[in-house]
């Protein structure tokens, strides 16, 4: 009686695989012309996903927005995720060199491997790799998953460079409120735990008051010079800054505790994170930083989780 | 690549300047480098570091003079697991640190095999165990909480970011460990030149030795906080070792113990702050490996004027 149960359940949810498989797969079926991708970060596999459409299916290497990426350790499923994968997209600049070591490990010459820090022609010594955050990136990282998409599946090249032109102009939202918070607040002074919004600050015209050290050295997880605290400390508690950019995916006491000092002088909060949020895609994450900043900065009010 | 951050504007300068005494000041500013004095994580460091080093001093003369110096460093491996776990839990690592030490403490002591070859197979039995558990809690610290560089915080130490909250614990962790040595310091001497002399003079002399072991533990989980678990027995046997060489009797060579671990943290610190201006970082080097340092080239000089004195004598 319990072991029939059992394997009716399990035929059930066989066929209700086979069916869902089935549906993702329309229109080209799941071997025939769905192009099998991953991105190392879920910002990337988002915009894989914004550019291929429905010829593309995408998984996420890094999406748990509560660990810190840096500390990555990739699992057995990373590997099997890569070895299938005909197109793939990494940061690069040491951030996730774990899939370097996945790739050679499972080698194939018709695999095609974006690496965005070779795709802006950065070092891999570039000392901010949060490559994201930069407003000049996603749209040099869209045309390029077009041509790599193109090569492998030519007959879909119109449909890849009309949704490259989409998404381009799907981004302008954020560009504009980028311009309009630089026009506004150029030169505002703000606090950071961490580089991972750097990028985006320097587009808004934000000045950075965070020693790029003290930076360095929360985000590499060593012991930052007692300098450096009693500077941060010192930004917050004389109210030399107007927000503090808080790390949400990298905390440790002493982040935590240059929060509570936030907290207490009364220093407006924006949460910044690695990885891309749950229920956002990557031009209304993006959006969504950049409005925090400004309600931060205009009306002191804190948005520390998006 | 635009260098994110600003200029250090110091904005921590020191009112070192005053007219009359600007040979005193220049010294000063040679010893320490500005904004020391007004430093928070500097005030802390050293309230913190100082209570360490004063407990480990005291403990670690006794560790020494019973022969446990490996049981001190299975506990501070041990602790390890602790600091881990507190991690996970978002608690101070102090608290894991020392309730993992005093629990190994207990179960080090009530396996208690009497021959020493026995006791260190059975310790480092617990400590291979213990590090293991250490090596699944820092997997899960780096891979499903977003706490980073815990693992480099539990092994080495992060003694400016401690914090002044910190300082009650430290106190309250450290005083239960002197009064052990302070109260058992006649058995604890005795049972340590013979058990079955002070068993004799109604010593109860396994009772002794688990509040030996637990105050042990206590040591090296301050010292832990200090210059990390792994590093923890080195403040625990170096300044007592180096005592032991210099002085003649169980009580000098506590206090100076304790005065030569003090000291070697005191002056790690300052050179932890000097050094912000040193190559090849230009944002200083960890404080634990001056102390460190410090404690060992003090251990080699005592071994050279022991033997000097000796080549003399």
């Amino acid at each position: 009686m319990q072991v029939r149960r059992v394997l009716a359940a399990i035929a059930l949810t066989t066929a209700a695989g086979l069916l869902a498989s089935a549906c993702s797969a329309h229109p080209a079926g799941p071997s025939s012309g769905v192009i099998v991708a991953v991105g190392a970060e879920n910002q990337y596999a988002n915009v894989i996903s914004q550019i291929g459409g429905r010829y593309v299916r995408v998984t996420a290497v890094e999406s748990n927005p509560n660990t810190d990426p840096h500390a990555f350790e990739a699992s057995p499923s990373v590997a099997g995720q890569v070895a299938a994968a005909q197109l793939i997209v990494q940061n690069g600049a040491g951030y996730d060199s774990y899939m370097n070591k996945i790739e050679s490990a499972s080698p194939d010459a018709g695999r095609k491997v974006i690496v965005v820090q070779h795709v802006l022609g950065l070092p891999g010594t570039v000392p901010n790799p949060h490559l994201w955050y930069s407003p000049g990136t996603m749209p040099k990282v869209a045309a390029a998953i077009a041509a790599d998409l193109s090569t492998l599946s030519p007959a879909h090249a119109a449909y890849f460079r009309a949704n490259v032109a989409t998404f381009d102009t799907s981004l302008r939202p954020w560009l504009t409120a980028l311009a309009q918070f630089k026009a506004a607040y150029r030169g505002t002074p703000v606090a950071v735990t961490e580089p991972v919004g750097d990028y985006l600050l320097q587009a808004a015209g934000a000045d950075i008051m965070t020693p790029f050290g003290l930076q360095a050295d929360i985000m590499n997880g060593v012991d930052p010079s007692p300098q450096y605290v009693s500077l941060q400390d010192s930004l917050l508690a004389q109210h030399k800054v107007k927000a503090l950019l808080y790390n949400q995916q990298v905390t440790d006491t002493l982040t935590a505790s240059f929060l509570a000092l936030a907290h207490r002088y009364g220093i407006p909060v924006v949460g910044v994170y690695e990885t891309m949020p749950a229920g956002y895609d990557y031009q209304s994450w993006m959006l969504a930083e950049v409005s925090a900043l400004r309600k931060a900065v205009a009306s002191k009010v804190s948005t520390e989780k998006l | 690549m635009p260098r994110a951050g600003h200029s250090l504007e110091r904005p921590w300068n020191d009112s070192l300047e005053r007219p009359g005494d600007a040979a005193m000041s220049s010294l000063l500013r040679l010893l320490f480098a500005p904004g020391f004095f007004a430093s928070s994580p500097v005030h802390v460091a050293l309230a913190v570091g100082g209570i360490a080093a004063l407990v480990s001093g005291v403990v670690g003369t006794f560790t020494v003079l019973r022969g446990q110096s490996y049981s001190g460093h299975a506990l501070a491996d041990l602790s390890v697991t602790g600091g881990s776990a507190s991690f996970l839990a978002s608690i101070s690592p102090l608290w894991g640190f020392a309730g993992t030490g005093v629990i190994a403490a207990s179960i080090m002591e009530m396996i208690g095999i009497r021959q020493p070859r026995g006791r260190d197979l059975a310790t480092g039995i617990v400590r291979g165990a213990g590090l293991g558990v250490a090596a699944l809690f820092l997997y899960w610290d780096t891979t499903s909480t977003s706490t980073t560089g815990a693992t480099v915080t539990i092994l080495f130490g992060s003694m400016f970011t401690v914090g002044s909250s910190a300082i009650p614990l430290v106190l309250a962790f450290g005083l239960p460990a002197l009064a052990i040595i302070a109260i058992l310091y006649r058995p604890l001497l005795l049972s340590s030149v013979s058990a079955d002399v002070a068993a004799a003079r109604g010593v109860r002399v396994r009772l002794t030795g688990l509040a030996c072991l637990i105050a042990i533990a206590l040591a090296v989980s301050l010292a832990a906080v200090t210059v990390g678990a792994i590093l923890s027995t080195a403040l625990l046997v170096g300044p007592a070792a180096i005592a032991l060489r210099l002085t003649s009797t169980p009580g000098r060579a506590t206090v100076t113990a304790a005065v030569i671990a003090v000291a070697s943290t005191w002056i790690g610190v300052v050179l932890a702050y000097d050094s912000f201006t040193w190559p090849p970082s230009h944002d200083g080097w960890p404080v634990s490996f001056f102390i460190v340092a410090l404690i060992f080239l003090g251990f080699l000089a005592a071994q050279l004027t022991g033997r000097l004195r000796r080549v003399g004598g």
